[in-house]
């Protein structure tokens, strides 16, 4: 057995790209874990700051919370209960928690947004920590240090203040510790009655945090406290709102995991074809050795276990290191979602056990399956036929390769448009499916085509580069299996790549299809930055808008999040009178809308039918802010304009929800008002608010398209790591095969082929591998392209668009990356000394 | 290309061309190799003088180790001397740049490998224009033809190497290094692995190519039948031209060789 892995160990230099190959992608793995990790322990290592000295919270109860919300959503507390509370035994302080949207102004006019978040506003609390000035009275404000810092303001600063219903000017009275949020956001704080009155809650509190005497167990106290509040009412101990409210945190972020691994799992697929050919490629090379093996009495299933002793290694030693890596890949991604807006808690990297284990376990199990097929044909080899020929054990019959590859194919194929073309309920989860089946079945496939393929590839280089590339297109098409699995781990990286592509543009243009059909409103607006998009447009600015005289309509449109058995929703809530006029959409579902009223709901019709709700029925909707509401099934609707499933009337969300901020708010400008007009009144109006965007037909589109691109970005860099792995891939394998091919090498050279021809032909011959990867990755995207947005028409997706330009971009770019991937090997052959390369024994 | 001034002779009637032209086709002076570092150096060629006259067949023969492929390797280029130099006509190979020496090995050398002379994924055909084709040159088509006939591969042209003999491989072979119409064949005993019959019609053929085309070969070997189809043997011993034959017979060949202990 050692005498075995003595081998094995001999081809070490050979495998170092197959271990960077599963060392990328169990990068990958490792980074997200990490990630998660990191973001979990800093939303509750935040959220447990955020309790401040209080052992014990009296709130509302609420049957549901919102995720990843930072104003308080449940109903408000009675002022007078404080008192009481203070007077229960065991209570050492209670005090007043209010808080509420309350967005800084800078000198310049424009809103202060921190990392992307709402600034919250609260009432001075006795636990709050001043690094600076004193805590602030009437007409003053307490701001964070880290804020102030950024906008250059000082104590005794004036600064004005945007509330949801008023803005005022405050003078900075004191700075605060920046310390201690979950979202580290911009933070101001009033005195209480200011807090209050500006906030929008005279007279109540959204909560009443406790700190018990000392001997006193917040349990216990919760209880004691419990036993004397009225039913509406509840106390929780500090530990558990820290505990809900990192949760909210994480779960907002739960898709990031998700979203990850799956990228992993497709550079584990593509580095499983590299892993796959290099050790076909070795135990070829090795026919003879293990031949002489064979004959020399070793057991089949002694050769089958060195090989897969080397996966192993291979495995290990690309995982560890790939583990490794995954702390510079965390700090990679987290820099990644910053660009895509999403700023996630900065903290030391969290590294749990798990994450090795998960890593290396990845690793080394793909590792070892991408071998094992490789291992059996190791042991196929029969003793004499491999010391006499060349080639042993190649025989996996055509055929069977044939059936293998047409069944997985087809299998797929039928996945695929059954989801396509049924329209049925999960559409995306069978593409999803489909997709695989077809890649496992093209990638079975490839090798049938690959020597076809290569020559059509080659001609144009032959017909530039003669001989070389001539010689190097020889090479490609010699063993078309490997060029093939090779190809093929590009195809699936340049494929998916494309896709995104394809759905970015289709995307792009529905969102463009649909304003241009329904947008009836001559503006929108819509918050500004990032910030507004967690909270909205307060309800104060659209007063302003709708005083001017230049507006005809105003139709706001809110969004927020219930409860469904247990289950987080979203709805849209609109103006039933005005929302028509300004989205023109289907007749059936305008109707609907019209005939909406406060007490009622509208539900998508393929959402009615899951649930069994006929028009009529109840639907039981819960509210953080009300509890659980009947609301009557008044309509469904079809079009895809409208991207939620369920919408409610804005009364009835002013009846159920504690915020009143807008996602959309639609302007029909008065007649005779041209749209220049229209746009200087209504900024003219706005001049005090710099949190609301205006925008033109031609600026949402803009504004859509900005949002696909920022998502673009990241996912494409992610799906490039793929790419990278099978470019290694190209490498590795030209590596091994020059290794195979010294002899040839040297008679070349011997003949009188230039260094610099050699190179060229050992390019073309990965340029032509790349261009098939390119090619198949073309077809590839095509079609999953046009399955996908085929598949996404529920979700608004109508338009497919093929971005021409785009694609062949990405397939010359592929075909020049394999080339360059030719480089190392080619310039590795080009140093080979021609008699000794000649004389080997190989 | 040196102009050939003689006529077509048969094997039986020779003249020497060596002595009617002056310059050479290829020649060493005081060549010496040495292999490894000082301790454990070894004199591969210690001081060879050799010339190889145009149009003339040439064998080498000595003991196994006694230096005749690195002399071979030296000639072609391949290999560089540590003393001494060695000329391809008037060409000194050591004034040349590495480019400078593939060129030479491409236009004006042919070589003869005792196997794997070629590649597997080319055609006989392709095979034999190889050098040609990297120096991006067209075959005369007649010449390709006339070479092509002369070897008796006319059916097997578009034959992949594995689907070759022994012997047919190396025909090829010395198809390829005739086509480019070379200064000179330099080949490294080409019959090594062919039985009597297979050898025997190669070096009938590379003896037609002397004397039909005034083609100069210059061939390493250890068999005296192989020997004998040369007009003159130069035997090596240790590094050094110990003697030469002019005429030879496999019988008189295998005397020598006794003498010198091979
Ligand atoms: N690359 C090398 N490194 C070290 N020594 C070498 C090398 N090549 C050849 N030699 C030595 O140089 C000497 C001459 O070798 P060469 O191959 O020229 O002999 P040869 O006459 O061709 O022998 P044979 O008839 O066995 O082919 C031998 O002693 C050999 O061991
Ligand atoms: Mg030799």
């Amino acid at each position: 057995m050692t005498r075995l892995l003595r081998g094995a160990l001999a081809q070490g230099v050979r495998l170092f790209g197959t271990a960077l190959a599963v060392a990328l992608a169990v990068t990958l793995v490792s980074g997200t874990f990490i990630l998660t990790d990191t973001i979990d322990s800093a939303f509750h290592q935040a959220s447990a700051d955020t309790g401040g000295s209080s052992d014990v919270v009296i709130r509302s109860t609420a049957l549901f919370a919102a995720q990843a919300n930072s104003l308080p959503e449940r109903e408000p507390v009675p002022e007078s209960l404080v008192a009481k509370i203070a007077a229960i035994p065991g209570v050492k302080a209670a005090w007043a928690a209010v808080q509420g949207y309350a967005e800084l102004v800078d000198k310049q006019g424009q809103a202060i947004a921190a990392k992307g978040l709402p600034t919250v506003g609260s009432a001075v609390t006795p636990d709050v920590t001043l690094t600076a000035g004193r805590a602030p009275g009437p007409g003053e404000v307490a701001i964070d240090v880290e804020t102030a810092r950024r906008a250059g303001l000082v104590l005794g600063d004036k600064i004005k203040v945007l509330f949801s219903g008023s803005t005022q000017e405050f003078t900075i009275g004191g700075l605060l510790d920046a310390a201690g949020d979950v979202v580290a956001s911009t933070k101001a704080i009033f005195d209480q009655v200011t807090a209050q009155r500006v906030l929008g809650v005279e007279g109540q509190v959204d909560a009443i945090p406790v700190e018990a005497e000392a001997g006193v167990s917040p349990d216990a106290l919760r209880s004691r406290i419990n036993a004397v509040l009225p039913d509406q009412y509840e106390a929780v101990t500090t530990a558990q709102v820290a505990q809900e409210s990192a949760e909210s945190w994480t779960q907002a972020v739960a898709f990031l995991p998700t979203a990850l691994l799956l990228f992993a799992a497709v550079a584990l697929l593509v580095g499983a074809f590299i892993i796959c050919n290099t050790f076909s490629i070795l135990v070829a090379q090795r026919a003879r050795e293990l031949a002489l093996l064979r004959s020399l009495g070793a057991s089949r299933a002694q050769l089958t276990a060195s090989v897969l002793c080397e996966a192993v290694a291979v495995g290990l030693v690309g995982s560890v290191a790939g583990v490794l890596a995954g702390f510079g890949a965390a700090r990679g991604l987290l820099a990644l979602f910053g660009r895509m807006g999403f700023e996630l808690p900065a903290a030391s990297a969290v590294f749990l056990p798990r994450t090795a284990v998960v890593g290396v376990v990845a690793g080394v199990a793909v590792t070892v399956l991408a071998a094992l097929a490789p291992a059996r044909r190791a042991t196929l080899i029969s003793p004499v036929g491999a010391l006499r020929g060349a080639d042993g054990g190649r025989a996996t019959s055509t055929s069977r390769r044939l059936a293998l590859g047409s069944a997985a194919g087809l299998a797929g194929l039928a996945t695929l448009l059954t989801g396509v073309l049924s329209g049925g309920d999960k559409p995306l989860v069978a593409v999803g499916l489909g997709a695989v089946g077809i890649l496992v079945g093209l990638a079975a496939l490839t090798p049938l085509v690959a020597t076809p393929a290569a020559h059509f590839l080659g001609a144009p280089l032959v017909r530039l580069f003669g001989e070389p590339a001539f010689l190097g297109r020889e090479n490609a098409m010699r063993s078309p299996r490997r060029t093939a699995s090779t190809a093929a781990a590009l195809m699936i990286g340049i494929g998916l790549v494309g896709v995104v592509a394809i759905l970015a543009a289709s995307v792009k243009a529905s969102a463009s299809r649909t304003v241009d059909d329904s947008l009836r409103a001559d503006f929108v607006l819509t918050p500004a930055g990032l910030g507004g998009a967690v909270s909205g447009v307060p309800p104060v600015v659209i007063d302003r808008v709708r005083e001017s005289p230049a507006v005809a309509t105003v139709s706001e449109i809110r969004g927020g999040q219930w409860g469904l058995d247990g289950r987080n929703q979203t709805l849209l809530a609109v103006d039933p009178a005005t929302v028509t006029a300004m989205h023109e959409i289907d007749d059936g579902s305008a109707a609907a809308v019209r005939r909406l009223d406060d007490k009622g709901v509208l539900v998508r019709d393929t959402v009615a039918e899951r649930y069994g709700w006929r028009i009529g029925d109840p639907v039981p909707m819960t509210f953080a802010k009300t509890g659980t509401r009947k609301m009557l099934l008044q309509g469904t609707f079809s079009t895809t304009a409208v991207r939620t499933d369920y919408v409610i009337t804005l009364g009835a969300y002013r009846a159920n929800f504690a915020q009143q901020f807008s996602l959309e708010v639609d302007v029909a400008l008065a007649p005779g008002v041209t749209a220049v007009q229209g746009r200087a009144e209504i900024e003219r109006a706005l001049a005090d608010y710099p949190v609301v965007k205006v925008m033109d037909h031609s600026q949402v589109v803009a504004a859509q398209e900005e949002k696909v691109n920022r998502l673009l970005v990241p996912v494409t860099a992610l799906l490039a790591l793929s790419v990278i792995i099978a470019l290694l891939g190209i490498a590795n394998t030209l590596a091994l095969s020059i290794h195979e091919r010294t002899r040839e090498v040297g008679l070349l050279r011997a003949l009188g082929m230039a260094r610099r021809q050699l190179r060229s032909m050992i390019r073309s011959e990965a340029a032509i591998i790349g261009g098939l990867g390119a090619m198949l990755g073309t077809v590839v995207a095509l079609f999953f392209g046009w399955a996908l947005v085929a598949s996404m028409r529920h979700l608004g997706v109508t338009e497919l668009v093929f971005p021409v330009a785009q694609l062949a971009g990405l397939a010359a770019l592929a075909t020049v990356a394999g080339m360059l991937a030719g480089i190392l090997p080619a310039r590795k052959a080009a140093s080979l000394a021609v008699l000794q390369a000649i004389s080997t024994d190989r | 290309m040196t102009l050939i001034l003689r006529a077509p002779t048969t094997h039986e009637d020779r003249t020497f061309p060596h002595l009617v032209t002056s310059v050479p086709a290829a020649r060493a002076v005081n060549a010496v190799k040495l292999y490894g570092n000082a301790e454990t150096s070894v004199r591969a060629l210690d001081g060879v003088n050799v010339d190889f006259a145009p149009g003339c067949f040439t064998a080498i023969m000595g003991p196994s180790g006694s230096g005749k492929s690195t002399l071979l390797h030296c000639l072609a280029g391949l290999d560089d001397l540590t003393s001494g130099s060695i000329s391809i006509g008037d060409t000194i190979l050591g004034t040349l740049r590495e480019r400078q020496l593939t060129r030479l090995r491409r236009d004006r050398i042919g070589f003869i490998f005792q196997a794997f002379n070629l590649l597997p994924t080319l055609t006989a055909a392709e095979n034999i224009t190889l050098p040609l084709a990297l120096a991006g040159r067209r075959p005369d088509p007649d010449w390709f033809d006339t070479v092509v006939d002369v070897v008796g591969l006319r059916d097997r042209l578009h034959h992949r190497p594995a689907e070759l003999s022994g012997g047919q491989q190396q025909r090829v072979a010395a198809a390829r290094a005739l086509v480019s119409r070379p200064e000179i064949i330099l080949a490294d005993e080409p019959t090594g692995n062919l039985d009597s019959k297979a050898g025997g019609e190669l070096l009938a053929f590379m003896r037609r190519a002397v004397d039909g085309f005034g083609q100069t070969i210059v061939m390493v070997t250890h068999d005296p039948v192989a020997a004998s189809y040369a007009d003159r043997i130069v035997f090596l011993a240790d590094g050094q031209v110990v003697d030469e034959m002019f005429e030879p017979t496999a019988e008189r060949a295998i005397d020598h060789m006794k003498q010198l202990g091979g």
